[in-house]
């Protein structure tokens, strides 16, 4: 078994702040905008709930599936699906089959960028004051027992 | 070089559906920094003299700081124009996520002049500007059309700024409801907006905003962070929101019952933070970039106004639509905030305006209409007034909707000293006897009676030191002194554009640091004390050039001649005489003359210019 990282989403935490998407706007680009960082938050019912999305890094990745380059592919320390963005086309199929939208577009490349977990320090979850974004680490069995 | 700013304003001419894109001076960056320092500024140089608030050339300008939709934590955006309840400046503050998207959209301010012919509302994206009609949204509510504009719009992402009915109808008290439960509620901004027949403007971007020095500035954020995780005051906003500060305020004697006759409440615990526990809050919820999340999101699920959601009824709004009303059931008092919020009224005027006409239909100068019981204690009373005002019904809709000082001024019969007002704008609900320093802050508040100003009660009866001494309440000499610097502090960091509530955690040397980061100058210490000096005396000369005098910075009559009836500071009064010492030494501490204008001298010292030299020309 490989090591994993994931970010759990607590949506009863969270307070729609946006303090997750401005660290991850701000590493990405080195600015701010909720609205190019990778995770999203839908506020609803006036802003009585707030849900958190962040990348999936799912076992049947979509994104990888259809990506015609082989750019998408999981990184085994984090197990974080990451885009290759020398072997990236910028053709926009990830982005296009992603059932969740998480995929962003870079405005002067047009390569696709998504979430890589900061390689393995997610600073979302870092920069969270809540809780709402949790980070679970699984590590590997130690393979000589 | 990125210096937090988007350097660009958006002119928006509604008369002529036109809007271009300006750039910022740099030295209005430099003189004024942002928010109400750049609003102080461009309203005394874009709005001409004497003009109507009401009228096309009055501008209505959103402005965000360079601080404004960056990591800073608890950065909010404001509104400046000619206020239509006092005819003077305005500056109105909102956090949520519409300040931030002005900058994201890519523009530090959007200053809209004009009167659209026919109703519109605004669509700002990526430095794109569209005039869309809004004939069908017109007659409806601020959170519907807020809906039917991001609706039409296709643009659930959109933020929009929307007023209700109010606006529509010019009521002086009528707010800019900024989604969700975030207002630019004082002074009457929504009527400025209707006066337009600009139903809403929504906006949303995708522009980056940079610092100059991006480690140095998330080094910053950290530590303002920390000072706000360290502060047992946000740790208090965060458990309770403003709500805590009911029962405070009405054990120490400053909560206002029954149009300020008395200064606390018997059954404060009901309306405060122990009755909207068990009543109202669910979670939590936060503006824009602030971890405090003070908003205690809730609904109200039981009772005869079930079912709807409301965020904590602040303690403005419990003080003035709950204890100064003498309504006593929390539900019933969200819900007269929540038709505030849906008509568009600002609840701290709305309250003022109640409160004043159930003490005039209790004295016989005013008749219930049929079926209406217009006295204290009256939920159903309250609710026929809001309604009354927002839609303008009848004559006692048109009389209440101008305020209570326009409402005074006609009725006569001494109504003038129950009219709990200041410069036409209606007093907040920390009631001043007792607190001379407070009453103090509200007669010389540039936007008329104001809490914000200068929070004199913290000193006189909570507890916090001033320079390391206690400061005894009822001391007159050095109230002027204290409040001066508080003003300017305020002032100063109000151009950030920073919330109240985050500046009780974060230092001034934090937000100067914050600051010299993002834009990449250099901020020397005491830098928004100079700066807020500056702004203040700015907003000064705009009110003076506007008809304001010296003799229109006064308490009401009640509060100079009748004497705190009950509870802790029973016999308190502000007397005339203590009212002329105390501003006759703040004009002096400000350097400006008996009359109270600033002196040659001191607009020479802070670098104010006149009307004929101008930070940019529109063209």
């Amino acid at each position: 078994m490989q090591s994993r990282i994931y970010i759990k989403t607590n949506f009863d935490l969270c307070t729609g702040c946006s303090l997750c998407q401005l660290a991850c706007s701000e590493r990405l680009f080195g600015g701010y905008n909720p609205h190019l960082s990778v995770l999203r938050i839908d506020h609803r019912v006036e802003n009585l709930y707030h849900f958190p999305t962040v990348c999936n890094q799912c076992a049947n990745p979509y994104c990888a599936n259809v990506c015609p380059a082989g750019a998408v592919a999981r990184n085994q320390e984090t197990g974080a699906m990451v885009v290759d963005s020398d072997k990236c086309v910028a053709c926009g199929l990830c982005g296009r089959y992603c059932p969740i939208d998480m995929i962003r577009t870079d405005p002067e490349t047009g390569k696709s960028i998504k979430c890589d977990l900061c390689l393995g320090d997610p600073q979302c979850a870092a920069a969270c004051p809540t809780g709402a974004l949790e980070v679970i680490r699984i590590n590997p069995e130690p393979s000589d027992v | 070089m990125a210096d937090g700013y988007m350097n660009r304003f958006l002119f928006v001419d509604l008369t002529r559906l036109e809007a271009r894109s300006v750039p910022v001076p740099e030295r209005l960056k430099k003189d004024f920094v942002g928010g109400k320092g750049f609003g102080a500024r461009l309203l005394f140089e874009l709005c001409p003299k004497g003009a109507d608030p009401l009228g096309p050339e009055n501008p209505l300008m959103f402005m965000t700081g360079p601080l404004t939709s960056t990591a800073a934590p608890a950065m909010r955006a404001c509104l400046v124009t000619k206020s239509p309840a006092t005819g003077l400046f305005l500056d109105s503050y909102f956090g949520g996520r519409f300040g931030p998207e002005i900058k994201y959209a890519g523009f530090d301010g959007l200053i809209i002049t004009g009167r659209a012919e026919k109703p519109v509302y605004l669509w700002i994206s990526d430095l794109k500007t569209e005039f869309r009609s809004a004939e069908k949204i017109q007659g409806t509510d601020s959170l519907e059309a807020n809906r039917l504009i991001k609706a039409d719009l296709d643009e659930p992402e959109a933020c929009a700024a929307t007023i209700g009915q109010a606006g529509e109808n010019k009521v002086a008290t009528a707010l800019i409801n900024c989604e969700y439960n975030r207002q630019a509620g004082r002074g009457g901004a929504g009527a400025v907006m209707g006066s337009k027949n600009l139903k809403g403007v929504a906006i949303k971007g995708s522009q980056l905003v940079r610092t100059a020095d991006p480690k140095r500035f998330k080094n910053a954020c950290k530590d303002a962070l920390r000072e706000i995780r360290e502060s047992e005051a946000c740790a208090e906003l965060t458990e309770f929101g403003t709500s805590a500060a009911v029962s405070f305020s009405s054990e120490i004697g400053t909560f206002p019952y029954r149009n300020f006759r008395s200064q606390s409440y018997g059954k404060a615990d009901k309306i405060g933070a122990q009755g909207q526990s068990k009543h109202l809050f669910l979670g939590k919820s936060a503006c824009f970039g602030c971890p405090i999340r003070c908003s205690q999101s809730g609904a109200v699920r039981t009772g005869k106004h079930a079912h709807f959601v409301t965020d904590t009824v602040e303690y403005e709004t419990a003080a003035m639509l709950g204890s100064n009303t003498d309504i006593s059931d929390i539900r019933s008092v969200a819900y007269l905030n929540r038709l505030c919020d849906l008509y568009g009224l600002d609840t701290i005027s709305a309250g003022g305006v109640i409160a004043f006409a159930f003490e005039a239909a209790e004295k016989g100068i005013i008749d219930s209409p049929e079926g209406v019981d217009l006295k204290f204690g009256s939920s159903s009373g309250a609710e026929f007034i809001i309604e009354s005002m927002a839609f303008r019904k009848g004559p006692l809709g048109d009389l209440l909707a101008d305020g209570v000082e326009k409402a005074c001024r006609k009725l006569g019969q001494n109504t003038e000293e129950f009219a709990i007002q200041i410069k036409g704008l209606e007093c907040p609900g920390f009631a001043p006897r007792g607190t001379p320093g407070m009453g103090l802050a509200y007669m010389t508040a540039d936007r008329g009676a104001c809490h914000q100003r200068g929070f004199m009660v913290g000193y006189e009866l909570g507890g916090q030191p001033y320079q390391g001494q206690q400061v005894d309440a009822d001391t007159l000499t050095g109230k002027a002194r204290i409040l001066k610097e508080r003003q300017d502090y305020l002032a100063g960091s109000d151009a950030l554009v920073k919330c109240d509530f985050g500046a009780m955690g974060v230092s001034p040397e934090t937000y100067s640091r914050l600051l010299s980061a993002a834009a990449g100058r250099n901020i020397p210490d005491h830098f928004f004390d100079s700066l807020g000096e500056r702004i203040w005396n700015q907003t000064r000369m705009f009110n003076l050039r506007e008809g304001m005098t010296f003799k229109d910075e006064r308490l009401p009559g009640r509060i100079i001649k009748e004497t705190v009836p009950d509870g802790p500071l029973q016999g308190k009064i502000i007397t005339e005489q203590d009212m002329l010492f105390l501003r006759e030494d703040y004009y002096r501490v400000r350097g400006w003359d008996v009359e109270g204008r600033p002196t040659p001298e001191t607009l020479e010292r802070l670098g104010i210019e006149d009307g004929n030299t101008r930070y940019f020309t529109t063209g």
